[in-house]
């Protein structure tokens, strides 16, 4: 470990890579029962980033999220945050996480929790505890014991936890698992500000949504190998254009769509109920020529995460 | 390497403990309510023992007793919850694993000093008398150093059963141990000889000896190599537990 940080820590200075995976591998098993839950992942993540892990379960998120955080050592590969080793960073709270697995002791109430964790990271953090549980929304429930919070408030918690180090880099692991919208909502808000302050954040998640509200790069994680990292944006373009419907016009509505299905770079086209849908990369001229020859009540739809997930993980 | 420890983390450690119901029922609780029992409700109380009387015989085997009980419990609680996710919690902030196991230490200790005390005061308040002050020490002194032992057996336990009810099968078992060990009342016969073989007889027998100097009720006198072989070979039973019990949970992740 202490020759793969020495490495790395020049080319993360340079810039600004704050976490660099190389060629990361970690296996679970012997022999032929072997398991290779993460499968030679690399990833540079710079400052300020907010990236999007995504992938079905048992794609290696949460296994790649714990080696990032210093709580279980790769079979083999490096990870370097700030250039140093990752349980390092985790210990000085450079790196915080909100995870899917970490439990909280039922018998503590929801300030002791934090409380605690906050006065090992010093006293700086224990200064921090009244405005993190405001951030976090707890105030209400500060004497509530854990056993009698519902899992959205022991999500909230979690997440008062990773807060109050102060970090740098902040992880989340399905962090608004349980939580209902409003609340969902209220952790995004909170979660877009800190971005705009300069922490890095790195999520995985099962809702398509958030990666497509929120990230500004998507990394998409399958069988323990990432099998796309883009600008999220980018990466919805690159799944075959927009689709379009519209309602054929009474007259010429069959000449007009055998003219369509005649067009290069128009696919799937379908006509149900005298309306008209398709897939075309340029949308735009597709929808003037509709509109020109009478059809109505037109509608272009960029292609959702969730078709371009679907796409990447397909064997 | 020093090792660091939050005064914050003590303080709700110890909010935790007297928030527990078991912890007050069989660590606080039981000690001094079997020491008021059999110690004072019975006319046999003021009869010289030792180099003191019964009484004063009875106080430190309650203390042992509770003492041995506050050790095991707290250390089972410790190990469940580090299994649990909150060890993941806590592998994230710069507490070592040496300064979770010493905040946990601190707390069983403190605690089997709480359950000894609160024997002990209600022991000088109702006529326990030994022959020197210092026989009240050497007893307290005994049991708070040897009741480590069953921190180690605390935390096998811990390490084999998965939920809370560790630390209620931890104090549970004590109790029985105790019951047949000599500890609560005397036993004599083949139970006494069955009792020499259990965990707690060593240490109470050791705990008595500023009184007895071995003495037992029925007239027998242990000797110390014996007691104290009692101790070594449950210390090196429980250690084996606990290693094994490590071991088996790092193969489980």
């Amino acid at each position: 470990m202490t020759s793969a940080s020495d490495t790395l820590a020049p080319s993360s200075t340079a810039t600004e890579q704050v976490v660099v995976l190389e060629d990361l591998r970690r296996h679970y098993g012997l022999g032929e029962r072997t398991v290779k839950a993460v499968d030679g992942l690399d990833l540079r993540i710079r400052r300020g980033e907010i990236v999007a892990l995504l992938g079905p379960n048992g794609a290696g998120k949460t296994t790649t999220l714990d080696m990032l955080l210093g709580l279980i050592e790769p079979s083999s590969g490096a990870v370097a945050v700030f250039g140093e080793k990752a349980s390092r960073a985790a210990a000085s709270g450079r790196i915080a996480a909100v995870l899917q697995t970490g439990g909280l002791l039922s018998d503590l109430t929801v300030r002791e929790t934090v409380e605690v964790i906050a006065s090992l990271h010093g006293a700086d953090a224990l200064a921090r505890v009244p405005d993190v549980l405001a951030r976090a929304d707890l105030d209400a429930i500060a004497r509530r014991r854990i056993a009698k919070c519902s899992g959205g408030e022991q999500q909230r918690v979690k997440f008062a936890l990773a807060l109050v180090a102060d970090p740098d880099i902040l992880v989340l692991d399905e962090p608004t698992a349980g939580m209902d919208v409003t609340a969902r909502r209220h952790f995004w808000d909170v979660m877009r500000a800190d971005a705009d302050a300069g922490r890095t954040i790195i999520f995985a998640t099962h809702y398509l949504e958030e990666a497509e509200q929120f990230a500004r790069r998507t990394v998409v994680m399958h069988r323990g190998r990432i099998v796309a990292d883009a600008p999220t944006a980018q990466l919805r373009a690159s799944l075959g254009g927009r689709s379009i419907a519209a309602t054929l016009p009474t007259t010429g509505g069959d000449a007009l769509v055998q003219e369509m299905r005649e067009t290069d770079g128009i696919v799937d086209v379908h006509v149900d109920a005298g309306r008209v849908t398709l897939r075309a990369a340029n949308s735009d001229a597709v929808a003037s020529a509709l509109l020109k020859a009478g059809a109505h009540d037109l509608e272009i739809a960029a292609p959702t995460l969730e078709t371009a997930f679907t796409a990447l993980t397909e064997d | 390497m020093t090792i660091s420890i939050s005064p914050t983390m003590l303080r709700i450690e110890a909010m935790r403990q007297i928030r527990n119901p078991y912890t007050l029922a069989f660590t606080l609780g039981m000690p001094v309510a079997m020491y008021l029992l059999f110690g004072t409700s019975m006319g046999y109380g003021d009869l010289s023992a030792g180099h003191g009387n019964v009484k004063y015989y009875i106080m430190v085997s309650m203390a042992a007793y509770g003492a041995a009980v506050a050790m095991s419990s707290i250390t089972s609680l410790a190990a469940t919850e580090a299994k649990q996710g909150w060890g993941r919690q806590l592998a994230m902030t710069p507490l070592s694993t040496a300064g979770y196991a010493a905040t946990k230490l601190i707390t069983a200790v403190s605690f089997a000093a709480l359950a000894v005390l609160i024997v002990f005061l209600a022991g000088l308040l109702t006529g326990a008398e030994a022959s020197d002050a210092w026989r009240w020490w050497a007893s307290a002194g005994i049991m708070l150093g040897l009741g480590m032992i069953f921190g180690l057996y605390g935390l096998g336990v811990g390490l084999f059963f998965n939920s809370d009810t560790a630390a209620a099968l931890a104090s549970i078992s004590m109790t029985f141990f105790a019951f047949f060990g000599n500890v609560f009342m005397p036993l004599d016969g083949v139970m006494l000889d069955v009792a020499r073989f259990t965990p707690l007889y060593g240490y109470v027998a050791l705990s008595r000896w500023p009184l007895t100097d071995g003495a037992l009720t029925t007239g027998q006198t242990d000797p110390l190599w014996m007691v104290v072989l009692n101790v070594v070979v449950w210390l090196l039973v429980f250690a084996a537990l606990v290693s094994v019990g490590v071991k088996r949970s790092r193969s489980r992740r």
